[in-house]
């Protein structure tokens, strides 16, 4: 048994925002704040271009900086090994949004605590996905034991990218199925 | 809005409609930026507590001419709406996938429970009966006025315009057709009205397709194969087409099976879009409204390089047999053998070969490329291909679909396994065939609109404010009658009625719209939100969305509806908020106050039509060819329902059915439910004649010339050919020969955009910052301007400017800038710039062929804009009104 973590086919990727928009109503989260955000990048250039989504949330990290820099506690590990939070705890200290190098917990004004995906447990719990995974409409989102998700999707599968921080820092959770492009160290990031 | 709940309170309102405000309120705490509202601090702990209680999953309609249709549902926890879902009701496969809905759909609770819901009739401060101060239309001040008074005036003016001025003088607006709507029936009855028509999404497939025969099951977009099939094509070729942004629900999933199974993907496109970049396409980056010149140079390498055994590119079988017009030997009757297709493509009487070297001087395609994709065509290739309607969206197009019909013949790529040639696009693309479910019908009788007055999109404002236009016939795009020998009438429109749609936020000449909206009478309109439409009004009235209503269906037809494998059932999610009505008590409470018997408009019920609706739906048997009733009916459910009608026998009981919200015919390998088009066709074109006058797909179309010839906007030839596209690429010249420029160097083209479904849901904040809305720039075009990314960009047309933030991207065309279709204009009254970034902004009113709205022809210039600050769509105050 392996740790639960999300695995991503950026291939099939067209970029949509579903995944993202699910998150928003399911966590009612308010502007600015994302549990799950879609970014789009692009390399090359014209005439001969090419493009890449990432859809990226809380990668539920073995060596998670938020729950190691957490004065309160509030972040923690839970007993499936994702990373929760107690928000009674959280104290809107902001650690763990400076610590996360994904940018994953974050600060909302409004309550002045710290929120962050913390993969739908309260689906899981019930037998369910998290609702990013059942909303996509290309099915290229999974939540799982990551174990047996490189045996399905493998063998080609990464969990670090020029776009994203070295996976050595926090061992996240996270396994994505690259599209070739994604390798190209000469990226642009683009809000479409 | 600060003291909404108090206001709620005073107005005594039941239970049930509290809750609904509650569910406002619910959701209110996710919109942060409503400015001042204070309600944020009632729901935290509310939604919290309500999210600890069961709730129930009820079907949700998502109605939108979207491009997609899937089942949306919605948890209601007391009456108020916590979260949404989509379908879980079958496992999931590619074969037998789930009806997913997309982001829009997601947040159709924050658009339904929108702070910005308009929630009282209103008047605009200086109306009065006769106009009042009409040159405020846009910036006047609202009143809230009660229902009564709101219908009296409506009524009153209606009598006074059609006394004075006759019934020609109303001007009845209700989306693509001024028909469909509920007002049509009232209006209808009172003696008529002046209707609009428009080509809408479809250009020239509106009447070209049929006429030359390029046509199956009663459309012009079921000429491709079903979604299997998709996955035995060799190469998927596309034609501007994105169904990554256009199509939602499971369309790209069928396209990305076709993928895996090897298809290889060519994108024909000025915009290397997400569908393209997403499959891996070759990009052949064209320049807009230039794709009949590239067609024509593919027809030219296609016969200059076909060997019938070194290099087998022409179906030559397959054109004998079905095709006229091609060449000297299959011109029909009567005339002349040298206006064929052929000779035309080699220059033969004209002296002017269609070259690639020709094409690309004007497409903009590099002549090698060009080549290497006539051969791509090659007929021994398992080949889609395959088109939005986005190209034909343009000026001068009328002959486009004919000349993909005539490269799909050429190649017979067309009524096989794995070859297909057309339009695919909206709810249905990549996934031809007959609909598997048959909607119901709500049994009501139409009524007639006695007056013949229909005036197109192209001419409609100018009718406006000048008093005339070219009458065509009327009937809309979809009937043939629209079509007719062209006459100019006079006009004057004193009352302009939108019971529907957001036609001056849709329609081209948006400036000269708002402006014709300033000089009649009255402005009438029905909405949710202060929308253009509204926002240029005299009177608005609110109306319910249909999670306000009993209930209905979405699907069950091919057109613009659903795919054809589903239907689905939605139920009322919550009471009518605030005052809002549905648009059919309005007609009938209108119709009551113009002396008109409220039996006469409607002779029945919203339920019974929901019931008839219900129990005439059909579906396909397992044979694949008879049709049966779908759903079970109970003499129980029919007393529940309070309906009269019988009870019935079908596939689905109808509680199941409500609870499921679908119902989808169960695909698999090897069932009946297969569709290869124009099969029989080519099998046997004696016995299976098309819609054209042959009975053949006519390369050759003299009904087509002298269809459109006679209409008057514009001249074309019966077969394709090469016509200078007014306001095309050789416009942004002011010396064609020497290469020029001249004072609009750009060609604009305007894309949808998934923040929105053409206008609906651009004021919904969730998806504003899903979606930022800029302006797409080659990078080297921002360059030669002095833009940088982010930088907010003055964009200028002959007909308006708009501001927006720039994208800057190598996925666009040099020369051609991307802005997004539907954004709500917002004008800066004090410059006159929409810093809203409307497109329509900058389109004019330019009829051509066949009355088509070239919503992709448009030639622009681009400056770094300094002046003011744009602030971004989703910081901008909801337009809250009263």
């Amino acid at each position: 048994m392996g740790k639960l973590g999300f695995y991503f086919d950026m291939e099939a990727c067209i970029g949509c925002r579903t995944c993202q928009m699910a998150c928003k109503d399911k966590n009612n989260s308010d502007i600015n704040v994302l549990f799950r955000r879609v970014k789009s990048f692009e390399t090359g250039v014209y005439p001969k271009p090419d493009a890449y989504n990432y859809s990226g949330s809380c990668n539920h990290c073995s060596e998670a900086k938020c729950v190691q820099g957490c004065p309160t506690g509030a972040m923690h590990y839970a007993e499936d090994g994702t990373v929760q939070q107690n928000k009674d705890k959280c104290i809107g200290c902001q650690y763990c949004v400076w610590n996360c190098p994904y940018g994953a917990p974050q600060y909302i004004e409004k309550s002045g605590v710290v929120g962050k995906c913390d993969s739908c447990k309260d689906l899981r719990d019930n037998g369910e996905n998290p609702a990013c995974v059942n909303a996509c409409i290309m099915r290229i989102l999974h939540f799982g034991d990551l174990d047996e998700l490189k045996q399905k999707y493998g063998p080609n599968l990464v969990n670090e990218l020029p776009i994203l921080p070295i996976a050595s820092v926090t061992q996240p959770s996270l396994v994505v199925k690259p599209k070739s492009c994604s390798s190209d160290r000469n990226y642009r990031e683009k809000e479409v | 809005m600060a003291n909404l709940l108090d206001k709620a309170r005073e107005m005594m309102i039941s239970r049930r409609k509290f809750l609904g405000l509650s569910a406002t309120a619910a959701t209110g705490a996710a919109l942060l930026t409503l400015p001042g509202c204070g309600l944020s601090k009632l729901d935290a702990n509310e939604a919290t507590a309500l999210a600890n209680k069961e709730g129930t999953w009820i079907s949700a309609a998502c109605w939108h001419n979207c491009g997609g249709r899937c089942l949306n549902k919605a948890l209601v926890v007391d009456g108020v709406v916590i979260r949404q879902k989509t379908d879980d009701t079958h496992e999931d496969s590619p074969d037998y996938p789930q009806q997913r809905g997309c982001l829009r759909g997601r947040a159709q609770r924050q658009q339904v429970f929108g702070a910005d819901r308009l929630k009282y009739p209103m008047k605009r401060k200086h109306w009065q009966p006769g106009g009042g101060d009409k040159s405020l239309r846009g910036k006047d001040e609202w009143e809230r006025i009660s229902w009564d008074e709101a219908l009296t005036y409506i009524a009153d003016e209606l009598k006074r315009v059609k006394k004075d001025y006759g019934n020609r003088s109303i001007l009845h607006i209700g989306g693509w057709n001024s028909q469909i709507t509920e007002m049509s029936r009232t209006l209808g009855l009172y003696g008529g009205y002046t209707e609009y028509w428009n080509t809408n999404s479809f250009g020239s497939w509106s009447m070209t397709p049929k006429t030359v025969g390029f046509w199956q099951l009663g459309v012009w977009d079921q000429t491709v194969n079903d979604r299997y099939d998709l996955r035995n094509c060799d190469t998927i070729i596309m034609l501007s087409m994105n169904p990554a942004w256009s199509a939602m629900g499971s369309s790209s999933w069928h396209y990305w099976q076709a993928k895996k199974a090897g298809a290889k993907f060519i994108g024909i496109d000025p915009y290397y879009n997400s569908t393209y970049s997403s499959f891996g396409a070759e990009w052949v980056p064209i320049r807009p409204s230039t794709d009949t010149v590239l067609l024509l140079a593919l027809a030219y390498v296609l016969l200059t390089q076909d060997h019938p055994v070194l290099n087998p590119l022409i179906d030559w079988e397959f054109l004998n047999k079905c095709t006229i017009g091609f060449d000297a030997d299959h011109m029909p009757e009567g005339e002349d053998p040298k206006g064929n297709f052929k000779d035309y493509i080699l220059g033969t009487y004209d002296g002017l070969p269609k070259t690639p070297e020709w094409a690309s001087e004007i497409c903009g395609v590099d002549k090698v490329q060009i080549e290497q994709l006539a051969l791509e065509f090659g007929k021994n290739k398992k080949v889609a291909f395959l088109c939005g309607m986005a190209s034909a969206r343009t000026r001068n197009a009328d002959n486009l679909p004919q000349l993909i019909m005539t490269i799909g013949a050429m190649t017979g790529h067309m009524g096989k396994s794995g070859h297909m040639t057309g339009s695919t696009m909206h709810a249905t693309s990549g996934n031809g065939g007959p609909a598997l479910v048959n909607a119901g019908s709500n049994g009501l009788p139409g009524i007639a609109n006695p007056i013949d007055d229909t005036i197109n999109a192209n001419q409609i404002w100018d009718a406006v404010l000048d008093g005339k236009y070219n009458f065509t016939g009327k009937g809309s795009f979809v009937s043939a009658d629209q079509y007719q020998p062209g006459k100019m009438r006079d006009i004057d429109i004193h009352i302009i009625y939108h019971s529907g749609g957001a036609i001056l936020q849709t329609s081209d000449g948006m400036t000269k719209g708002i402006e014709a909206h300033r000089k009649v009478d009255l402005v009438v309109s029905h909405s949710q939100f202060l929308t253009t439409n509204s926002k240029y009004a005299d009177i608005v009235l609110p109306v319910t969305t249909e999670w306000e209503k009993f209930g209905g269906f979405l699907g069950g037809t091919l057109v613009h509806s659903g795919n054809r494998e589903m239907i689905l059932m939605y139920s009322q999610i919550t009471e009518p908020l605030y005052e809002a009505k549905s648009d059919q008590w309005i007609a009938m409470e209108i119709a009551k106050k113009l002396g008109i018997k409220e039996k006469e408009v409607y002779p029945f019920g919203e339920k019974q039509q929901f019931f008839n609706a219900l129990s005439s739906i059909t579906v396909v048997n397992e044979d694949g060819e008879t049709y049966g009733p779908l759903v079970t009916i109970t003499q129980e459910d029919i007393d529940k329902l309070g309906v009269t009608g019988k009870p019935q026998t079908g596939k689905i009981t109808y509680s199941e059915f409500k609870e499921k919200g679908v119902y989808q015919v169960k695909r698999y390998q090897g069932d009946n439910y297969g569709y290869i088009a124009f099969k029989d066709f080519v099998q046997d074109p004696e016995n299976n004649k098309l819609s054209s006058e042959s009975g053949k797909l006519e390369i050759y179309s003299k009904k087509l010339a002298d269809t459109i010839n006679n209409m008057g906007f514009s001249k074309i030839k019966p077969i394709p050919s090469y016509i200078k596209v007014v306001g095309g690429y050789e416009d942004t010249f002011k010396d064609w020969g020497n290469k020029v420029k001249d004072e609009y160097p750009y060609q604009v083209i305007t894309p949808h955009y998934l923040r929105r479904s053409h206008t609906v849901f651009d004021n919904v904040k969730w998806l504003q910052e899903a979606w930022v809305n800029p302006v797409y720039l080659n990078t080297k075009d921002a360059a030669d301007n002095g833009i940088a990314e982010g930088d907010t960009v003055l964009i200028t047309s002959a007909y308006g400017k708009i501001l927006r933030k720039a994208c800057l991207t190598e996925c666009m065309r040099p020369g051609v800038i991307a802005l997004p279709h539907g954004a709500w204009v917002d004008i800066d009254e004090k410059t006159g710039v929409d810093t809203g970034g409307a497109d329509n902004i900058l389109s004019g009113q330019v009829p051509t062929g066949q009355g088509v709205s070239g919503f992709n022809t448009g030639i622009v210039k681009i400056e770094k804009h300094i002046q003011t600050k744009l602030i971004p769509d989703v910081e901008k105050p909801a337009r809250i009104i009263l």
